[in-house]
């Protein structure tokens, strides 16, 4: 069937309102343009029509499953991934030795420290997390209140009071500067990232149990986007970088580390990635205009 | 809901039975003269649907015919009866000014 020029309007239509109705509206501009209906004023119309359904679209829109669990993906490998690119960025900051680092630099002029990657990459995600944490707090308190969920207040406390007491403690353990004190950084160093696992499955949580709106969501997904293309940049660096060390010094001259380090990155990168697409591909429910 | 309201024109065409939107659109036409864009005549249909006052029925040649339930029904029922009201001491108050 060949399209009628104002159908093609309807791209300007919200894509899940075109979900339900395109077809059957197509069908009618083509029936009235066939029964000798003005284009132009119905072209108008059309862009008219639009306009309402984009401003009628309605809160408490409900993600599809697949969208919110791929989110639910993303956010745990981002965090997977930091903590690992974190260990190993410090790791290549005082490792092996600056003059290794600068013969890297001279002989591989185009391959950038993965250091100086890996530290970007982090900023990226970081500042992507917290533009989409702001919007889906807010909403997830506005939900607890509405509902009278105080466990979800709970659970939106694990976050921050974690960070605060685990950095609390990292001061306290940094002024005792004794080698007795090496034990409890290091078990401190695991006890931080359970807290880290414990607040990812509580926001885990609370994705999960709330409602939020249709813009909280385009938000939460722009995030997601920017973090796993952040994390296929430092995934593509690190192996760049590794590359170059094993070729300037030698097959062996990388330890498992690196290979390891990358293994994880590459999976959890994969993950977030094939998430997204997954999600993109779904189908969304139900309507959403007023 | 105003008289001229598409939401008002649809729910009055759908109460003599199903249509889909070219057969409303020409019903809504002949009945009030008045011609609905077809993004005007969606958009209602749109609305109704979402408030439960139309349904959707399976489509007919790719056409999906749209049906009024009970509570548009009743919805449309008491809108033209508060309208009948209105015309009524509208016309009676304009009839001495209007009188030849």
């Amino acid at each position: 069937m060949t399209r009628s020029w104002p159908a093609g309007l309807l791209l300007a239509y919200p894509p899940e309102w075109r979900d339900r109705y395109g077809e059957e509206l197509e069908l009618l501009v083509r029936d009235l343009r066939d029964h000798g209906r003005n284009p132009i004023p119905m072209a108008f119309d059309l862009l008219r029509g639009a306009a309402a359904a984009w401003c009628g679209t309605k809160r408490g829109f409900i993600m599809s499953e697949r969208s919110r669990q791929a989110l639910i993906t993303v956010l745990w490998s981002w965090v997977a991934f930091a903590a690992i690119a974190a260990w190993f960025g410090h790791d290549l900051g005082i490792y092996p030795t600056r003059s290794i680092a600068q013969k890297i630099a001279i002989s591989h002029q185009v391959v950038p420290g993965a250091y100086h990657v890996l530290f970007g990459v982090g900023i990226v995600g970081i500042a992507a997390t917290a533009v989409a944490a702001a919007p889906f707090a807010l909403e997830a308190a506005r939900y607890a209140r509405e509902h009278h969920r105080n466990s979800i207040f709970a659970l939106m406390a694990v976050p921050p009071l974690v960070a605060g007491i685990w950095i609390g403690v990292v001061q306290l353990i940094g002024r005792a500067n004794s080698t007795s004190h090496m034990t409890v950084a290091v078990l401190w160093l695991l006890l931080g990232l359970a807290g880290i696992a414990a607040s990812t499955q509580a926001v885990t949580s609370i994705v999960k149990t709330c409602d939020f709106s249709r813009t909280t969501w385009r938000i939460g997904a722009g995030a997601a986007t920017a973090v796993a293309a952040a994390m296929l940049v430092g995934t593509g660096a690190t192996i760049v970088w590794g590359l170059a060390y094993r070729a300037s010094q030698g097959h062996n001259a990388i330890g498992s580390g690196w290979l390891i380090v990358t293994a994880i990155m590459a999976v959890t990168t994969a993950r977030a990635v094939i998430a997204l697409i997954g999600a993109r591909r779904a189908q969304e429910p139900a309507p959403a205009v007023a | 809901m105003e008289f001229t309201e598409p939401g008002v024109l649809v729910l009055t065409s759908l109460a003599d039975g199903p249509k889909h939107g070219y057969a409303l659109a020409k019903d809504i036409e002949s009945f009030a003269g008045i011609r609905l864009g077809p993004g005007t005549l969606y958009g209602a249909l749109s609305r109704l649907e979402e408030r439960g006052w139309i349904e959707a029925l399976p489509a007919e040649d790719r056409r999906r015919p749209y049906q009024i339930t009970s509570a548009g029904a009743e919805q449309l029922s008491g809108y033209l009866k508060t309208a009948r009201q209105v015309a009524a001491t509208g016309l009676r108050r304009l009839a001495p000014k209007l009188a030849p």
